[in-house]
Formats: structure tokens, sequence, C-alpha cells
């Protein structure tokens, strides 16, 4: 393989990376919420909540880490609100969702006027001199930030955290049926609660990471949809935590490809090339279902939410 | 004489008006096993709930290592050494044998891998009791049986000095049972007490030391074993011949018959019937008697048409009303009174009046006001037609179905338990509609666990046993309940009359 193919691989993978981190955090999040049987619409809102509070921080203050840790904070405080509706006030948690989502479009489309077109410092690259003279290396560490090494070690992470530790086991009973979780002397709700807020965690930092990091400017509705996109993707990874990264990495793979094919001057509607993605996605879910058709690993009181 | 590991001193418990337990009193003795058995609503289940602390004792005292117990709850009975399977088992299907032994072990440590060694402990009892169960198999993937082991490793784990089973064979197959009583054997072998809730005389024979028989919620006989006879010991279960005058209309002198089963057979995971032939002519009462669990709730859903047959056929008046497949639409022509009426026989959600009118409702016609006297008439309390059937009681949700069943002249009944959870003055009330009915030309199939009733009120017993009809007895005043008991236990005619 000659060195310019390498060169546009690794070029192609970093890129992907790049865009699939914000939707890693996102997914991630979703489904540590899914498994304990809850189902959080509201991401999409507390994605873009954490975009704009974490845009702002980085602006006000100069720091990109400052505005990372306000976005995911802010991502969590909204979560709450649908921690309260659903299991505080026995609301539906589709509709509870949907309002998380639109109160925070609404709020962040009002408050995110006087963002467009600021300026935020960006993460710092994790290139160095010394890297620098490594050839391919060099290169590629100079494109990346701590972002997607962050993403990678948060999937592991949770994995180990889901299937290796007693409160994952807690976790996943409470998922399967908080009534026999409740027998054997988990408290269902505190986990949900726990569970709801780590997702608005990532959910927002996932955000912050999209505004800050990636695109490094605010626009209105910003996140278009990647909140609801990890919903879906979340099925797409079985619920498992360590499908979470592939899943993502095709999403933005494909993501990648569509923008890089516009750019080659391709002759196709942008808007049709733009829903490739979900097209492959799609093709995927379809896939996995048929090849694992007998056993459904969706949690058992999850299923509840949808009967 | 052995030490007494739990003691119960006259303890009653009470829900509501219903007297589930009277002052009963027996004990449990280290490494043995203790038989309770009895008929569905004998108060056995309620007994050993109590002292696992689901519910307090309304009289009386438990003692456990003959100081009061202080059980409030399962994790109190837990931590004395008290475990409980249930009929309906709390393991979670999708998790692992391992994960699911884990999440009930108070030791536990926070890192659960395989290779943490502080984790070995949990999987000591399944080695012990069923080494042919991979810890790593998803649970789901498990047979009933095997599901039930790992139960019941679930109980020992928690060190269980007396481990109370509530009917543990009614899941399970043959062969499972007879490995369960080896299990059992062993628990015993172990200084383990084993207190053993059953309706099921051939749990009693494999594997009892005690046998302690417990009827209408009163423990009316407790004897070591063989010192009864299996016809004793139904004669106690079933209990003795009540007064009761039960007199049911004169069979038709000419048989026309109504109701015919012909070799009707049908499958469901834990039963089968086997070709069950049988035909009821106008006005004939015929009674079926069988310890429960032998098919009879399975031939009840079979002739209603909620069971589809995989072989034979029901016809009334020479017409077929039998399912044949799971999608054909069957609605009953029968005065049909199921098993459970709460569950099976109304919609908890509806009206009084919309229940009473549920075959015009589903035949998209409304309901109109032609019902209401049946409230009246039946007893219903309160007789307020606009009640949803969800706020009713036990005994009036029965009567319910009753009114709604036996209202109308129809050409045939099928009743199950009519008189469960009714009091003395509802159950003649029963009897009354149902002879009404059979006076007036219906075939009656009536089946019933209490043998007192059938003897008194049929023309023919039907005998069922593992999903057979065993005997087809005329009822014509010498039949006695010894021999029906010893049928229904599964000795021939002959070894009965012996």
């Amino acid at each position: 393989m000659s060195v310019e193919m390498i060169a546009i691989l690794a070029s192609w993978g970093i890129a992907t990376l790049r865009s699939a981190t914000p939707l890693i955090f996102a997914t991630l999040g979703e489904t540590l919420v899914q498994r304990v049987g809850i189902i959080n619409l509201g991401t999409e809102g507390e994605m873009l909540l954490g975009a704009c509070v974490g845009f702002a921080v980085g602006v006000a203050t100069g720091n990109p880490w400052l505005g990372l840790m306000a976005g995911a904070l802010a991502g969590a405080v909204l979560s709450l609100l649908h921690a309260g509706l659903v299991l505080g006030a026995g609301a539906n948690q589709i509709g509870s969702g949907l309002a998380v989502w639109m109160i925070a479009l609404g709020a962040t489309s009002y408050f995110g006027r006087a963002l467009v077109g600021q300026q935020v410092t960006p993460l710092p690259s994790l290139g160095s001199d010394w890297s620098d003279g490594i050839p391919l290396v060099g290169t590629i560490l100079s494109q990346m930030t701590m972002a997607a090494p962050m993403a990678l070690a948060a999937v592991v992470f949770a994995a180990w955290w889901l299937n290796q530790t007693r409160p994952g086991l807690h976790w996943k009973a409470v998922g399967e049926s908080a009534l026999i979780a409740a027998e054997n002397g988990i408290r269902p709700i505190r986990v949900r609660v726990t569970a709801i807020m780590v997702g608005g965690l990532l959910a927002g930092l996932g955000g912050a990471i999209l505004s800050v990091d990636y695109t490094q400017t605010w626009a209105q509705e910003m996140t278009k949809g990647r909140g609801l996109v990890a919903v879906g993707l979340v099925i797409v990874a079985r619920w498992k935590p360590a499908l979470v990264l592939p899943v993502c990495l095709l999403f933005g793979l494909t993501e990648v490809a569509t923008l890089r094919l516009q750019s080659a001057g391709f002759e196709l509607s942008p808007h049709l090339l733009g829903t490739a993605p979900y097209l492959v996605v799609l093709l995927v879910l379809v896939g996995s279902h048929v090849v694992a058709r007998r056993a459904s690993a969706m949690p058992a009181d999850l299923k509840a939410v949808f009967q | 004489m052995p030490e007494s590991l739990v003691q119960f001193a006259g303890v009653t418990r009470r829900f509501g008006d219903l007297i589930a337990v009277n002052n009963a009193s027996l004990d449990i003795r280290a490494g043995e096993v203790l038989a309770i058995l009895g008929e569905n609503g004998a108060g056995k289940s309620t007994l050993m709930k109590m002292l696992y602390g689901l519910y307090p004792a309304s009289e009386g005292q438990i003692l456990l290592d003959g100081a009061p117990a202080k059980i409030s709850g399962p994790a109190d009975a837990m931590r004395n050494g008290i475990g409980m399977v249930f009929q309906h088992f709390s393991l979670l299907p999708a998790l692992s044998v391992r994960d699911n032994l884990l999440l009930s072990w108070p030791k536990t440590p926070f890192w659960k891998s395989h290779r943490n060694a502080r984790t070995d402990d949990v999987l000591t009892s399944l080695a012990e009791l069923a080494p042919q169960i991979d810890p790593e198999r998803i649970v789901s993937s498990l047979s009933v049986g095997e599901q039930q082991l790992v139960e019941l490793c679930k109980v020992l784990n928690i060190n269980a000095r007396l481990v109370i089973l509530d009917e543990p064979t009614s899941v399970l197959t043959p062969a499972e049972a007879t490995r369960l009583h080896g299990f059992i054997k062993q628990l015993a072998g172990r200084g383990v007490a084993v207190a053993l809730i059953t309706h099921k005389l051939a749990d009693v024979e494999a594997c009892a030391d005690r046998i302690v028989v417990m009827r209408r919620g009163s423990v009316v006989d407790i004897a070591e074993r063989g010192a009864r006879s299996m016809a004793e010991t139904v004669a106690l279960m079933m209990g003795q011949s009540v007064d009761r005058t039960l007199r049911p209309p004169p069979a038709f002198g000419r048989t026309v018959p109504r109701l015919v089963l012909e070799n009707v057979s049908a499958q469901r995971p834990d039963m089968s019937l086997q070709g069950i032939s049988l035909s009821i002519a106008a006005g004939e009462i015929v009674g079926v008697a069988g310890v429960a669990g032998n098919g009879q709730a399975l031939l009840a859903e079979a002739v209603a048409g909620v069971e589809p047959l995989t072989a034979g056929d029901i016809l009334l008046d020479g017409v077929s009303i039998a399912r044949h497949t799971p999608f054909e639409a069957v609605s009953t022509p029968l005065g049909y009174i199921p098993e459970q009426p709460r569950d099976n026989g109304v919609v908890a959600t509806m009206s009084l009046a919309r229940n009473l009118a549920l075959r015009d409702l589903a035949q998209g016609k409304r309901a109109t006001g032609r019902h209401a006297n049946l409230l009246e008439r039946f007893n219903v309390n309160p007789p307020d037609p606009a009640k949803l059937a969800g706020t009713l009681s036990g005994g009036n949700v029965q009567k319910l179905v009753i009114a709604r069943e036996l209202g109308i002249q129809r050409d045939a009944i099928l009743a199950c338990y009519p008189t469960m959870g009714l009091d003395l003055a509802a159950i003649e009330m029963v009897y009354a509609a149902m002879f009404a009915q059979a006076a007036s030309g219906a075939a009656v199939l009536w089946i019933s666990e209490d043998l007192d009733d059938l003897l008194a009120g049929s023309h023919r017993i039907a005998v069922m046993r593992e999903g057979r009809l065993v005997a087809l007895l005329d009822n014509d005043g010498t039949l006695s309940r010894e021999a029906v008991g010893a049928l229904m236990t599964g000795m021939t005619e002959t070894e009965a009359a012996a």
C-alpha cells in the first residue's frame, strides 16, 4: 500500500472519529438509561443545552475544558426534569422526553442568539514537537484532540461497569424487572435517577464537544437530530455499550463519505445524500434483527413503555 | 423428640371477613421434611407466608428456636435462615445463572468478575445441587425444573436452616419432580428443615417425614409418615361429610345426548388431555372429581373453546363448538363459569351492566337494561349496574359471573368450582340456579373439589387423573367418598372396593 493511500485512509479515519465523537457520548448515555428500563427522547434537548451552555462558558472563560464541564453539567441538570416527570409524577416517558427536548430547543434558540458568530478557544491538539517528527503519527495526532480518546475510554468504562461490577448488575436487574430488583434489596428509583443523570451528563458532554471542539461555532438547532439518532442507535447497538462504538463509527463514516462526495462534485441533491447515514444504519438494524432473530436484547422493563 | 425449629401456636390470619388460617398449631423440626397438604384455598400458603414475614398473624404466636420470632419481612426471614421458593420464580430471565445468584447473595463484592476469587462461593450450592447447569447460561434458556433448582440455590446461598417450597412440583415434569424429591431428602439429610406445601399426594408419598393436613384454614391432622393410608389422607383433605341438603332434579327418563365430548385431546406445556369421551344427556348433571392439577382446568378451557383441541371434537346438540386452531374465534354458547372469575370471567374496568351484557357487546349490540334485575336475583352486592366490576369483592365477582351465565336458560352449563369463595347462603343459591337449569333440560358439566357436594348433587361422577378420565360412575347412592377418593389417587376400581 502506498504512503499516499495510508495517508488518505488515516484522514478518513480521523474525520470519522471526530464526527462520531459527540454521537458516541450521547448514544452511550442513552444506552445506560435504557438499560435501567427508561427511554429518554430528551437526549436531543440535553445535547443541545450542553452545546449551548458549553459554548457560552467556553467563550466567556476562554477555557474549552470549563466549557465541556459546564455543558455536561447542564445536560445532567436538564435530565433531572425527565427523571422528575417520569419517576416522580408518573408521566409518560415519550411525552416527557419530547417536553424536555422542546424546552431545550426553545431556551437555546432564545439565549443562544448572542452566541452566534462568537469565537471559542479550541481544545489543544494532541500533536507535540517531538511527535511532529514521526511521519503519519505526527499528522494524525496533530489533527486530534482529547475528545475522541475520552469517548473511547468512556465506552470501555461503561462496558466494564455494566458487566463486571455489582452496581452494574443492579442496573441491569432494574432494567429487567424493577419489582424483582426491589425484592433483592435494590432501590429501583435511586438506580434510575442515577442512570438518567449519567445519561444526561454524557449527552451534555457530547453536545459541548460538538460546539466547542468539532464545529467550534454555535448555531441554532445545531445538533440536527443527533440526540434522536442516538436513541435509535441504541437499538442498533442492541443495548450493549461495547457495540456503541462500531455503530457510531459506521454512522460517522457514512456522514464523512457523503460530505466528501458532495465536495467532490457528486451529482445528487445534498438533501438526499444527507439521508445516507440513516439509510445505512437502518440496513444494519434490519440485518442485525434478521441475524439475531430469536433473542431480543431489549431490557424487559423497557418493553413496558411501549405497551 | 427432636428440637423444634419453628412452632406455630394458635396462629390465626384474617383477610377482612375471610379467615384464611384458623387457630393453627404445629411445629417444624430440623432435618425433617414436613408436608403441608391441602386443597386450594386451605390456608397452607398463607400459613407459611406468615412465617416468611409476608403477612403478620392476626392472633397467636410464631416461635423461632423457642423464642417469639421477630420477622417483619422476607429480609428478616432470610437473616434468620428461612428461605422460601415461590410458585412464581424471582429470577431475571435475561441474565445468566451466575448473575442471578450474585444478585441475591449478600456477600457479592464490588468487582464481580469471574477472576475475582471472592465470587467463587456463590456457585458452591449450584455445583452440589445441579452440576449440569452451566452458570454462564442465560436463565431463559433453562427448563422450568432447572430454573427451580437455581431458585433453590438462591435460598441455600443465604445459609437457610428452613426451606419453604410452595407447590414446587406443580410446574415440573414427572421426571423433574422425582429429581426434586431426591434433592429435598438430601437437604433434610444435611439437617435443613424443609416445609413442602403441596396438594399432590405423590409429593407426600415420595419424601415427607410428617404430614400436616389443612382444610378450610384449620390444621385437621398431623401424622407421622405411614400412619395413615392414602385414602384416609384424601378423606381428611376433602373434609368430613357435612350435612347439606343438596338434591339434584330427577334425571330425565329418556336420555337424549346433548353435550358430547368425543376423544377430546389438548396440550399445554404442563398438562395434556388424552382422549376424553363423555356424553351428557339433557337434564343430566355430571360432576368431575379429581385432585387439583389433574387436567380439570384444561378440560374446562377446551370445552369452553378457550384452548384449541389437538384431536377430537365437542358437540352441542350435534353441532361442533370446539376450537380447532388457535386462530379460530369461538364464542361459547355454554353457560360458562370459569376458574378464577376475576381474571377469566369479567372485565374489571367495565361496569356491572356491561359485564352482564358481554356477549351482546362482543356481537356489536348495545348493552340493554334487561339484565338489571339479575344483580338483585343473584345478590350481587352492591346491586349498582354502573359500578365497575373491579371494585367488587371476590365473592361478588363470582356471583356476577354466575348471574350472567345462569341468569338465562342455557342448553348446557360448564361450571368450574362455582361455589369457591362463597358463603353458605350463596352456595345454596348457586346450586339452586344450576339445578333449575338442569330441570329445564340443560346438560351440566360440573367441576368441583368438594367431593361431598359432587356426591350429593350429580347424576354421574367422572374421575380425572393425570389428564385422563379414569372412571365414570353412576351416582346411585351407593358410591362412597372413600371409593371415589381412592380412584382420584390412582387405585383401580377393584382395588378401591377391596
